[in-house]
Order: structure tokens, then sequence, then C-alpha cells
């Protein structure tokens, strides 16, 4: 169970190893990437034990490697949080390497490994599109390169030769035959990428894209083996626990050790105005050692929930202006223009597994394991905390138990450090629950107001969104065009409404907030798809049609209607319901995926629950229909555990809530039966990790209002 | 103290005979699949058997699980005389409905079912779902955890070596 420290990066004989950098890739946040093009760098079969200078890719994004064992190994910088990323880049990969399923094996990278801050990051939903033709295309001249080699051993004209399986075999004898693992074996001097322009597979030849191969992490996952950044051990590790603040922004006006040093077990203390933890032999003797430090914090901000919502509250005229068509004054002047506002909460990620890393300081380097979305920028991090260089760093990714947004910004591996650097051992911390809930960051909360104006023939003249959302690490990640990376995802008007405006306020907030699967998504498309049912409701048309009415003239209006009219055939909307069950619709567009739900309600009680929950996802080109649907229902689940369950609340300073009694997530019994359609409305990859998290929360309030005619225009629902 | 886990004696220190057996097992004695999530016993992720019965190690003092047979994740697939490895019903069954998403909770949702498969060979398809009932899975992989468990079900019913 302990984990060896990784080998110092070295080739062996016979190996063929090639590197695929990627210029133009850059923090990947949910916009459309550019990669304009994919260069192959091939460190080649060496003779030496390690690599000479100068051979070694600068920005390598993922390494193929192929041993003389015939094993097929892809080293991939982006992180397994569960989402499936590991089979579907191992499929891309595949589909031109054409190896056997079989032999494939997909590896975590680790920065030592070269890759660049930044390109090892996942967010956005963008991994698989941004990757999908630059891994091909490596793939393909990685099997020119072994046909082409076999053809020489073989004694074959290359174009003579058939590539399948793992086999490079002469067409017209196939017992004239080669595997990879052979033909690198034999391979005599140095490997140079052909002169041939790969030719790739068209869809209909596809091998592994679009088939549903099974997850290349299960087998570890099931018998418990796989190992996240809560598991990593090393000989004589110790365990830290750190001093954290009594209330939101208390920093530390003195610190010193106290008595800490003479607790039992204790083996470090560091007690600066910056950092304030200790190393013990156990978990336990760390957590109560703290109690021995001598502490004093400033006062901090008393933060009160009345206060939060007041500072999150749409001013009028301010704001950044994110979208603007004709002229919304006039016509929402009108004294039949509708307004309405809507609201959502803080939330906490609620990962199951809370944040953990293993740090080892030595004199020459610092090794890092930790359950990380961004190791690349984790090293630069770690380098400054411990002030060494962050060439010194080799960070691994483990698996991530659950992320979503919350391991973006891992400071338990910067603690880990400072205890590791002090105590000169390995040092592990971990959060606690309590830890996770009062000390980490939140999804910033938002309000929105909603107008929007009608013609006599029932179509919307005008529409306005006004957003305010806490802020996202401003000083993390800047902004962009006026607004915070994320904050208006899922926000703009993609109906075709000829004056329309939508605008966006940042608001700084005394409370971290940051990341959340989709960010703003899910808040956004809440108030606009409900608001959309409600001038429906104004117009007297049903909610599919109004929407159908409204769609724009072009390839997205084209891919909207395919999916609208897809979830409601399966959902069987307009068909009569038992008594007591009512259905709701709604749909978003984000990272390139469009998707529409419906929802099919009931209400005991004050407890709404979802009986039922139909999506059509049309998210381009499908690399694995099994993981996109698990994807689609992962995220519905979360959804449907926003929309009627969570919600963090603030008093005297602190989150209220430091468990999960007093912040339950969906259930078993909670889940409604889901059914997912899957239309290709596109000839490429679109995001799948997020975007059918967008519509869940609208579509069900629609319903629940369908139901009972209350329009509730808060998160979570709470029935009057 | 010896503990009996997975059917090998295993020597920890008496100490403290309170502490939670999960960090027992995670930390003293290296077998990481059994998870924390809480540390309050809500959300299931550390679910180990005692004496065949479900129990959440994050609330079950050491000195109280000594006196039981402990079994983890890792003892829930069977090594064969052969060297192979026989997966358990439930893993059998979570592998062919492909459940997991990141599968921090899956221990726990596993050794739930599997304690509960055990203890009611002739459940019914409700009294299995209930048992499942405070297992958290924030993926939210609920609709595949149902059809795992009952895929589990069918398995579990089978004789012997006809899966």
């Amino acid at each position: 169970m302990s984990a060896t420290p990784p080998r110092k990066w070295k080739f062996s004989r016979r190996k063929l190893l090639i590197g695929l950098g990627v210029t133009g890739g850059a923090l990947a946040v949910g916009l459309p990437l550019s990669l304009p093009f994919a260069r192959l760098k091939i460190a080649g079969m060496l003779d030496s034990a390690s690599a000479p200078a100068g051979t070694m890719p600068k920005d390598p994004f993922v390494w193929f490697e192929v041993t003389p064992q015939n094993r097929v190994r892809l080293y991939l910088p982006k992180a397994e949080m569960g989402q499936g990323v590991h089979t579907a880049l191992a499929q891309i990969a595949a589909e031109e390497l054409r190896p056997a399923w079989e032999q494939l094996e997909v590896l975590n990278a680790s920065t030592a490994r070269g890759f660049d801050m930044g390109t090892m990051s996942v967010g956005g939903s963008v991994v698989v599109s941004s990757l999908y033709n630059p891994l091909r295309a490596a793939g393909a001249a990685l099997r020119l390169m072994l046909q082409e080699e076999g053809a020489r051993q073989l004694g074959v004209a290359p174009e003579k030769l058939t590539v399948a399986g793992g086999v490079v075999a002469a067409t017209a004898d196939p017992s004239q035959a080669l595997t990879f693992g052979q033909i690198v074996s034999a391979k005599q001097g140095a490997w140079v990428a052909s002169k041939q322009e790969p030719q790739l597979r068209e869809p209909a030849q596809f091998e592994f894209i679009g088939k549903p191969m099974p997850r290349v992490d299960f087998a570890a996952k099931i018998t418990g083996a796989a190992q996240y950044g809560f598991d990593m051990r090393l000989p004589n590790m110790a365990y830290g626990a750190v001093a954290r603040a009594p209330r939101m922004g208390a920093k530390l006006l003195s610190a010193a050790p106290g008595t800490a040093r003479s607790q039992p077990g204790v083996v470090a203390v560091v007690a600066t105005t910056e950092f304030a933890g200790v190393a013990a032999e156990t978990r336990a003797q760390a957590i109560a050692a703290l109690d021995a430090l001598q502490l004093e914090w400033s006062e901090g901000d008393v933060v009160e929930q009345a206060d939060m919502e007041a500072l999150v509250t749409v001013q009028p005229g301010a704001g950044t202006v994110l979208q603007s068509a004709g002229s919304v004054a006039a016509p929402l002047a009108a004294a039949n223009a509708l307004r309405a506002e809507y609201r959502t909460p803080f939330a906490a990620h609620a990962q199951l597994e809370p944040q953990a890393a293993l740090a080892h300081v030595l004199p020459d380097k610092v090794l890092v394991w930790c359950s990380t979305q961004s190791p690349g920028s984790l090293r630069a991090d770690v380098a400054k905390a411990v002030g060494r260089k962050a060439a010194e760093v080799e960070v691994t990714a483990t698996y991530l138990g659950g992320s979503f947004g919350r391991k973006l910004n891992v400071d338990v591996a910067l603690d880990a450090a400072r205890l590791s650097a002090a105590a000169l051992r390995p040092v592990a911390v971990s959060y606690t629950r309590a830890e996770e809930f009062q000390h980490g960051f939140f999804r910033p909360p938002t309000q929105h107001v909603l107008q929007g104006a009608l013609d006599g023939a029932g179509r919307i003249v005008a529409m306005s969104h006004a957003q305010a959302s806490g802020n996202v690490f401003p000083a993390l990640v800047g902004r962009l065009l006026g607004a915070d990376f994320g904050a208006y995802r899922g926000g703009l008007l993609r109906y075709n409404i000829p004056n329309r405006q939508v605008t966006s306020q940042p608001v700084a907030l005394p409370v971290p907030t940051g990341f959340w699967r989709g960010l703003g998504l899910l808040a956004n498309v809440f108030a606009v798809e409900s608001f959309m049912d409600e001038l429906a409701l104004s117009a007297g048309v049903d909610a599919l049609q109004f929407r159908l009415q409204h769609l724009p003239q072009d390839k997205l209006g084209e891919r909207f209607k395919a999916v609208l009219l897809a979830a409601a055939e399966r959902a069987g909307w307009g068909t009569a319901l038992p008594a007591g069950r009512a259905r709701g619709l709604a749909c978003s567009w984000d990272a390139g995926t469009v998707v529409a739900q419906v929802a099919e309600v009931s209400v005991q009680g004050a407890r709404v629950q979802v009986q039922r929950f139909t999506s059509a996802v049309d998210c381009g080109v499908l690399v694995n229909p099994d993981i996109a649907a698990a994807q689609t229902e992962g995220a519905i689940m979360m959804g449907l555990s926003s929309t009627l369950l969570e919600e963090i609340t603030f008093s005297g300073g602190q989150a209220q809530a430091t468990n999960f009694d007093r912040y339950p997530l969906l259930r078993l019994a909670d889940a409604p039966l889901v059914e997912t359609v899957f239309l290709q409305g596109d000839d490429v990859p679109h995001g799948m990790g997020e975007p059918p998290l967008g519509p869940v929360a609208a579509a069900v309030a629609n319903a629940v209002f369908a139901l009972t005619g209350q329009r509730l225009r808060r998160l979570p629902l709470k029935l009057a | 103290m010896q503990l009996n886990i997975n059917g090998e004696i295993f020597a920890v220190a008496d100490g403290d005979g309170l502490r939670p057996l999960l960090w027992v097992l995670r930390d003293e004695l290296g077998l990481t699949g059994t998870k924390y999530g809480c540390g309050a016993g809500i959300c299931g992720s550390c679910t180990v058997h005692l004496d065949g019965v479900a129990a959440r190690s994050c609330l079950t003092p050491l000195a109280q699980a000594a006196k039981a047979a402990i079994r983890t994740i890792e003892g829930l697939a069977q090594m064969q005389p052969d060297g192979s490895v026989r997966l358990h019903a439930v893993q059998q069954a979570f592998t062919e409905e492909q459940v997991p998403q990141c599968s921090w909770c899956m221990s726990g949702q596993m050794m739930t079912c599997a304690a509960f498969l055990e203890q009611n060979p002739a459940a019914s398809e409700a009294q299995l779902l209930d048992a499942m009932q405070n297992n958290y899975c924030r993926c939210g992989c609920y609709a595949r955890i149902r059809k795992g468990v009952l895929r589990a079900a069918q398995l579990a019913a089978q004789p012997a070596g006809t899966t």
C-alpha cells in the first residue's frame, strides 16, 4: 500500500516514446480553446539510462510509450476525478494507433515529465474536445512509424501492411506479422517521424470512438486498490493538522508554539503569523496538539446571512454588458412588461474525498501527491510555500475522490509541504469534513432580475437579464470580458429576440467563493428558463411551442430545436399524466453542448419529489456513449441536490454547516428515473461534464409551477 | 491487540481502545480501501462488516471491532487457489453496470450491499434499495447504483460457478 516515489524519468533501451506537444493551450476555463496545431516530438529510442539534454520535449502534452513487453502506455496529464476522462482519451488515442484495447494502460502523468503549467488543468468541460484532433494525429503518427519500421523488419512494403489490434501484418499473408512490442524490441538505430501524412479514419471506420468501452480505472476502484490523495502513504510519514481561523477573514496577529512541542507524538511545530500547524505521529495527536499552540487572531469578518444577500443584489444600471442587441429600455418600460427576481444560495462542493495531500520535502527535491485538478499551478504554489524552485517540485495528481471545482485550488498540499519541511519527514494533511465546510470556498450566491415584454402576437420583443454574483477568485484568474470567469455561463439570451441585454455584476464578498461544477450555469439557466415559462404563460402559449417560436434561424437554433423535440417526445410532453404529477421543460447551451430536459414531479406535503427526468443532449461526437450517459445522470443528481436541498448559510462569521447533518445531499430515494437521448448535431465532441447540469433547476421549478401554481424563484425550492 | 481482518490476524498497538476502527485500518494498517467521508456516520463511505453486519467504521471503537471478524473492501473478492481473483457478486455487478464515477463512496456502497445480500438472500427489491438509503454518492451514480444492486442480487442468487 505504500507509495514508492516515482522513479526518475529515464528511458530504458528499446522503448519508443512519443510526446505530443500542443501550442496555444491555455488554462481550460470553459471557453473555446484554440489549438492551432499539434507538434510531434519524439524522444525516440534511447540507449542511455537517462534522456540526453536537448531531446526531451519542452512541452509534451501526452506521452505514448510502447514497450518491448507489448504494452502501450498512455501518460495523460489530465486528472481522473470520476468523469471518465482517462477512458475517453484512451479511446481517442487508440483510434489511430490501433492497439488492442487490452494492451493499453493509462497512467497519471506528473509534473516531472515536463508538463507545462496550465496544460494539466481539468475544468470547464473542455478536456475531451480540446484534445480530440491532436490526440488522433499523434496516434496516427506513431502508428505510421511502427508500420514503416515493421515493413523494414518484415521485408514487406509499408503500403502492403495492415495495422490492427496492436499487430502489423502483411495484408496478403497475415502470418507475416509483428506485434508493436516485437517491432520496438528489434528496432536498430534512431526513430524518426514518418514523412507520410497520416490518414485519419472516417467516423464510419471508428473502432473505439463512439463505442461504450469499459472504464479503464474500474478494476482498481472496485477492489479498493485505487489510490487517491487521501490514501498516499510513505514509510516514516507523519500526519499534519493546521490551525484554522475562528471566523472568515481572521488573520494570525501572533503565533507561538506554546506547549505544542511537548504534546504526545508531536514531531514538528510551525507557528508563524502566516501559518500555524503541527505534525505528529498520528492524526489524532496532531489535531489534539493544535490546542497547545499560542495563537492570537484578528477579529475577522462577522459575516451574517442577511448581509450577504444584501450585497449580492442587482444594482440598477450597474454591471458589465455581456450581450446587447437593439434597445431594451423603451419596450421594457411598457405597462404590460414582466419583471421577476431570482436568487440562488452559496453552495458547497461536498465532494466525498476531502482535500488531501502527502508531501515529502527533501534536500534536493520536493515530492507531492495530491488529489488535484491542477498539478501544474500547484507545483508553483508549493515551490513558493517552501522557498524552493518550481523545477525541484514534482506533483503527481492521484485519482480524485470527486472535485467539482473544489480541487482546482488545493492549499492542503502547501500545508503538507510546510509541515514536511519542518518535520524532515513525509507529512500527510487532509481536511476533516468540518474543515471542508468551514475553510474551503463556496459556489457564489447569485441574484437575477429578468424583464421581458411581449408584442400583441405573443412574441418577445425585448428581454433583459441583469445578474449579480459573488466573485470568483478575482486575484487568481482575473476577469474576462468584465465578468468573472464562468459566472455568466448559461446567462446569455440565445433566443431570437430583437432587443436583448445581459449584464453581470461581480460582487466582492467577505466569503471565499470560486469554481463549482458549471459555476453560474445552474443559477443562470434557473433564472432565464424559469422566466421563459413566465413569458410563455403570459403569452398563453405552451412552453415547448413558445421556445421553438423563439429559436434563432441558424445551426444553433436547429440543434436547440432537435433536443427540445427529442426530450419532449421521450418525456411524453403534452400527454396526460396521473393526478398529482406535472412536467416542466428547460434548455441550455454550455461548452458547445445543447441540452433540453423535462422533469416530472409530484408533491408530498412541502416536499417536491422528482419522479422522472428526461434529457436530450447534443454534445456532437460521442466519444463514449456510456460515459456520456453517466455524466448526464450524475449532473442531473447533483443539480437536483442543489435544486431541492443545498444551501450554505452564515452566522457570526462562519458557515453554519459543519457536516452533512446541516447540509444534506440527495439520496437514492430522492433520485428520479432518468432517461437520456443523445443527438449528434456537430462533428466534433463538445463538453459533457457540466452542460447537463444547466436546465435541471429550471425544469423542476417549471414543473412545480405547473403542478401547484407556485412560482418558486429561489433555490433551494421551498413550497409555501 | 489483535484484529481479525479479512481472515488474517493483524497486531495493532493497544493504546486507546476508543480510537475509531476507520483510522486504525487506514493509518495503522494501510488498508486504505475503506474511505473517510464525514466521520459522523452519515455518508456511509467507511462501511465495513463486523461479523457479517454492515457497520460505520468511523464510529466503531477499536475495542469493539476487536471482538468481531472484520471484513473490508480488500477482502470482498476471493483469491482462488490458482492465484486468480474472483470478484464478489456486488463487485461483478458494479463492473457490469459501470456504476462508479470517482468511486470514493463505492467501497461503502458495495460493502453495504454485500452485507445486506448475505444476511437477507431472499430480500425484495424494495428492501434491498431501502438498505442502500444511507450511503451518499456525490457524483450522483444513484441510477446505476440501483441497477448495480439489483444485478448483484441476481448474481448472488445463482449457484457458485455459474457466473
